[in-house]
């Protein structure tokens, strides 16, 4: 018998969770089309379900000592209308699903379903954004890589629950996000590439380069960053072979339904020296 | 004019947005058994038995249907006039399943949930069979995916079973080898089109019942109400005067809903159980089970000479049809028959082909019906033709095409599955349209390429094309216009409006002839026992064909209103002026709503209805020009139309804004198709893009700007002027598209759609033969 809750807080939520294993539902935009059945009819769910939509006390957000704080239940519509969110994240959002999806849909479901074309998750990598995750008797602070595992695989445990996402509010002086769909709306991502700079009187003080759906998980690279921090623009932009270089063997993609492997590596790397380039 | 080449609205607009009960599903009896199709896994297979046993032990199921309930009557879904240039190669149900998504047996149950519980408990064996999977394999392949003795045609059309060849055709005007020999420059080209895919909002639903009178009455969203009738009666064997067909509201059909989906199903289910039943498809039956457009490869070899004369086309076809042959024969000849015309000075033409079987979904009609995959391919060689002259598109179009008052042998040769006809162009303002879009895309400042920013190129690139309206001497259409008390009318037609508006301009043109307001007429469409008969809508044929049979009937009531006033004023019925509110007659006055009371209630008793017919004698070709503008982005391959410029010659616009609508609903459907509708199969014949998030329609992110505009033309034997609209609009954008693409990074991409994969790997593939 397959058991359905709908909790009415989130205490009760991690008590249900410290007895059985479910299926956390927030706004179901990625477990209605993974369980659905014939048009319709409801969604096939398999295993126990618990159903957060309505949990006020995960339905926040708010800017706190320079960071972000977004509860879990808080759907990516608001977060992008909310004004301290940061550029990167609003752009991101903008070119999601379509408007009644991202009335649903939340950055704890992108996190928990853990797929490598997730719209939010560059954006986290590149933020170094934190994932507060807690259970009935116990609490932590995750960074957002240390989450992600790999494709659909996350270090949350049974009992445990996204409870919200820190963002630390950065400074930079240009950013870009691109992602290369199918078409502009309601598509998941062939690609994804996210840049974001601190540049002061010609000096890259800070860089930061994500990639999405081309690896098990977003493709961030710490030690690449720091080998290029420090150097003027000009510099950067002519060491651009090297950086694509570097780049190069840890963007992995797969030939799939949306597109091929060869078109996502060229087109990745494209737009990784298109940024540099256009500094 | 009063009432014609008007903007009004659609007549039946308001009253679907206020969610009136008016659709198919909409009218289904509340207790209707519902039916479902139990679908084949293989792509090929034979079945060897089905166990319904542990199914029909469930309670709620009602009947479960088989090959074996059915009698072995070969007949065609295709839903064209009898007798059907398509061969008859289908059964209700077969032993024999020819591609995933086919029916194995149908179950009816009383709720949605049983059906799909007993679908699940029946059991099938299959011997599988090789499938074949690829077009260009299927021709004398050692699978035979028609060998049942019953399949026939009606008429020679080139079907040859055996070879998996459902069509073929040849014909040839002059000697196009010799000329090709004998030609300046020749260009020898492949091209290939995909199976696109119609996705009209409101999937396939039928529902029937029995009346009291003991008919079967059926409801279905189907574009052809009357062939469904004879198909039906044919196939099941039941009486045509016991079967009565009702088109309500259709949610859009684009040829999808010109076939037979359900009606065999859903009439048998209630045939058998005397009980009321319905059936509604999922959208993956509508991308697996109903069917798609024709995927076509075209080899094309053109011949010019020096001075850019156009001298010869020499075009072969292979079309698939998938697992049934509708359409097959009449579509790929639209593809010659329909596109070659525009060049209508060569010397010599050749169009020769086949249709050939395999085990996909099958193909059938879809707005454009061969004609866009023809022009994809003819507009794609005519651009690399001219990049070789070294001439511009516009010049050499310009010298080439087909003007006012020419002709083309092909008209006379070359017809919808049998012999064409004759005609000049009596209205065709291509020279002003190909003309008008230069200007309104800036072509001259554009040509061939700006570079915006470091990344993008905008280009520009163009196409032109024809179609027709209606099909001469076989698709006919009739209206019956009845004078009511007070006055109005009800203006009663065969006509099948799918969304398209046609109950409006039919109003409209009514209205205009009986010179009254079109509020005043009250239209009624497609019902098979209260309509006059029409073939249906398709073949751009309702304005033409059935909007001259309206003009006609209003005519003729016109004059029976002028006989009747004169009756009563005693007078001579050429002294009556009549307006269509007021007739007079010397001194004395009266209104239509009088005279109409008068005849119904006090004197001269009688009915006033005019019925007319109207069955083409030629199909005037639309005629239009696609411009294109479009921002390239040579790191990602991705193209964004920036502007699409269309300048249609389609005679009166009869209501200016729907016809709007019809050409730029073809635009963003051509649009589709060119660059975004990606058909996939994976390697054991199963659609992967079966489903809205991966086979992918442009939404209105991606349409930026339309610029529409009509020539001003006037079609003498047109309703008030007018020629078909509802294909032309799709027929350009794959070429204009694909030509803008060449003129903006120079490689030429030769199969649809054109997707950023398939560009930037042509850009690689150029940039390597470079070094």
């Amino acid at each position: 018998m397959v058991k359905h809750i709908i909790p009415n807080s989130l205490s009760e939520a991690l008590d249900y969770m410290s007895k059985d294993e479910y299926k956390i539902v927030s706004g179901g935009t990625d477990l209605m089309v993974q369980k659905r059945a014939w048009a319709e009819t409801p969604p096939k769910f398999d295993q126990n379900t618990i159903y957060i939509f309505n949990l006020m006390d995960l339905k926040y957000i708010k800017k706190e000592n320079n960071k972000i704080i977004i509860g879990a239940n808080y759907p990516v519509e608001k977060i992008k209308d909310f004004k301290s969110t940061p550029i990167l994240l609003k752009k991101a959002i903008e070119i999601m699903a379509s408007p009644a999806l991202r009335n649903l849909a939340t950055i704890a479901g992108n996190i928990g379903n853990a797929s490598p074309a997730g719209d939010t998750l560059p954006i986290l990598y590149v933020h170094d954004a934190l994932v507060k995750i807690v259970s009935k008797n116990n609490s932590r602070i995750v960074p957002i890589n240390e989450v992600i595992l790999s494709v659909r695989k996350t270090c949350i445990n049974k009992d445990e629950m996204i409870k919200e996402i820190i963002i630390p509010i950065l400074e930079f002086t240009k950013t870009s996000f691109v992602k290369v769909g199918g078409r502009k709306a309601d598509a998941i991502s062939k690609t994804s590439f996210t840049g974001a700079v601190n540049v002061k009187d010609g000096i890259v003080k800070d860089i930061r380069i994500a990639f999405g759906a081309v690896n098990v998980t977003v493709v961030r690279k710490k030690e690449i960053e720091n080998k290029y921090k420090g150097l003027s623009v000009l510099e950067l932009q002519s060491r651009i072979n090297e950086i694509l270089n570097d780049y190069e063997p840890f963007i992995k993609p797969i030939t799939d339904q949306r597109s091929n492997k060869d078109y996502r590596k060229q087109v990745s790397l494209n737009l990784l020296k298109e940024f540099i380039n256009n500094l | 004019m009063k009432s014609v080449n008007k903007t009004i609205p659609s007549i039946d607009g308001k009253g679907l947005m206020m969610g009136r009960p008016a659709f198919t599903d909409d009218l289904a009896e509340k207790n209707s058994l519902i039916v479902k199709v139990l679908r084949s896994p293989h792509p090929f297979a034979k079945i060897l038995n089905i166990d319904k046993s542990k199914a029909l032990e469930l309670e709620g199921v009602e009947l479960i249907l088989t090959h074996e309930d059915f009698k072995r009557n070969s007949y065609t879904r295709a839903g064209q006039g009898y007798p059907e240039p398509s061969p008859h190669d289908k059964f209700v149900l077969d032993e024999y399943v020819r591609h995933i998504g086919d029916e194995v047996c149908c179950v009816a149950a009383v709720t949605k949930e049983i059906c799909e519980e007993a679908l699940e408990l029946i059991k099938v064996e299959y011997e599988v069979l090789n499938p074949i999977l690829n077009f260009e394999d299927a021709i004398d392949n050692k699978s035979i995916i028609h060998d049942e003795p019953e399949a026939h045609e009606m008429f020679p059309i080139g079907f040859e079973p055996k070879r998996n060849i459902a069509a073929s055709y040849k014909m040839e005007v002059g000697n196009t080898e010799e000329d090709v020999k004998k030609s300046d420059v020749v260009i020898k080209q492949s091209f290939y089109t995909q199976a696109q895919a119609h996705v009209m909002m409101e999937p396939h639903t039928v529902n029937a019942r029995i009346d009291y009178l003991n008919r079967l009455v059926l409801y279905s969203a189907t574009q052809t109400p009357i062939h469904v009738r004879r198909i039906l009666s044919q196939t099941l064997e039941f009486p045509l005067s016991r079967i009565r067909v009702i088109k309500p509201r259709v949610g859009g059909g684009f040829g999808g809903k010109q076939a037979l989906h359900g009606e065999m199903l859903v009439s048998a289910v209630t045939l058998r159980t005397g009980k009321p039943s319905k059936m509604v498809f999922t959208r993956k039956e509508v991308f697996e089970s109903s069917y798609s457009r024709h995927p076509m490869r075209f080899d094309i070899t053109l011949g010019a000479s020096k001075d850019g004369m156009l001298e010869t086309i020499d075009c072969y076809v292979l079309s698939d049809t998938g697992a049934y042959g509708e359409h097959a024969l009449t579509v790929f000849m639209v593809a010659g028959s329909k596109v070659l015309p525009l060049y209508n000075k060569v010397k010599s033409v050749r169009f020769h082909g086949h249709v050939a079987y395999t085990n996909h979904t099958p193909a059938g009609a879809f707005r454009g019906y061969g004609a866009i995959q023809g022009n994809f391919a003819l507009e794609s060689a005519i651009d690399m033709l001219v990049d070789k002259l070294g001439m511009d598109p516009i010049e050499f179009r310009d010298k080439n095409m087909i003007k006012q008052g020419e002709t083309s042998p092909i008209f006379a040769i070359m017809g919808e599955g049998t012999e064409g006809t004759a005609m000049n162009m009596e209205s065709c303002e291509l020279e002003f349209c190909l003309n008008r879009g230069y200007e309104l895309i800036n072509w001259k400042n554009t040509y061939p390429y700006i570079q915006v920013s470091k990344n993008i190129r905008r280009s520009v690139g163009m196409a032109i094309a024809m179609q027709g309206s209606g099909i001469p001497y076989i698709d006919m259409g009739s209206a019956t216009i009845k004078l009511n008390d007070d006055g109005f009318y009800n203006l009663m037609v065969g006509a099948t409006d799918i969304g398209q508006g046609s109950d409006t301009i039919l109003a409209q043109i009514a209205a205009e002839t009986l010179g009254c307001d079109t509020s005043q007429i009250i239209v009624y469409s497609s019902d098979s026992d209260l309509t006059p008969f029409d073939t249906g809508a398709y073949a751009s044929s309702t304005t033409y064909i059935s909007g001259n049979a309206v003009y006609k009937a209003a005519l003729k009531m016109r004059q029976m209103i002028v006989r009747e006033a004169a009756l009563a004023f005693k007078v001579d019925e050429s002294i009556i002026e009549y307006d269509g509110t007021t007739i007079k007659a010397d001194d004395k006055e009266m209104t239509i709503n009088e005279l109409s009371n008068r005849l119904y209630y006090n004197e001269d008793q009688k009915q006033l209805t005019s019925t007319e017919s109207y069955v083409g004698t030629k199909s005037p070709p639309p005629f239009m020009a696609g411009y294109v503008m479009i921002d390239l982005d040579t790191e990602t391959g991705e193209v964004k139309i920036v502007d699409y410029v269309s300048v249609v010659d389609c005679g009166t616009t009869i209501n200016p804004s729907l016809a709007k609508g019809q050409v730029e609903g073809g635009i963003v459907q051509g649009i589709g198709m060119a660059i975004y509708e990606e058909v996939l199969y994976n390697s054991s014949g199963k659609l992967v893009t079966n489903n809205l998030l991966n086979y992918k329609i442009p939404t209105r992110k991606e349409i930026n700007k339309l610029t529409t505009e009509f020539a001003k033309s006037y079609e003498d034997s047109g309703p008030y002027g007018a020629k078909s609209v509802g294909e032309i609009g799709i027929d350009t954008p794959p070429a204009a598209i694909a030509n803008a693409i060449y003129n903006a990074v120079g490689v030429r991409i030769t199969s649809l759609p054109i997707t950023p994969e398939k560009i930037l790997l042509e850009m690689k593939k150029r940039e390597g033969e470079k070094r």
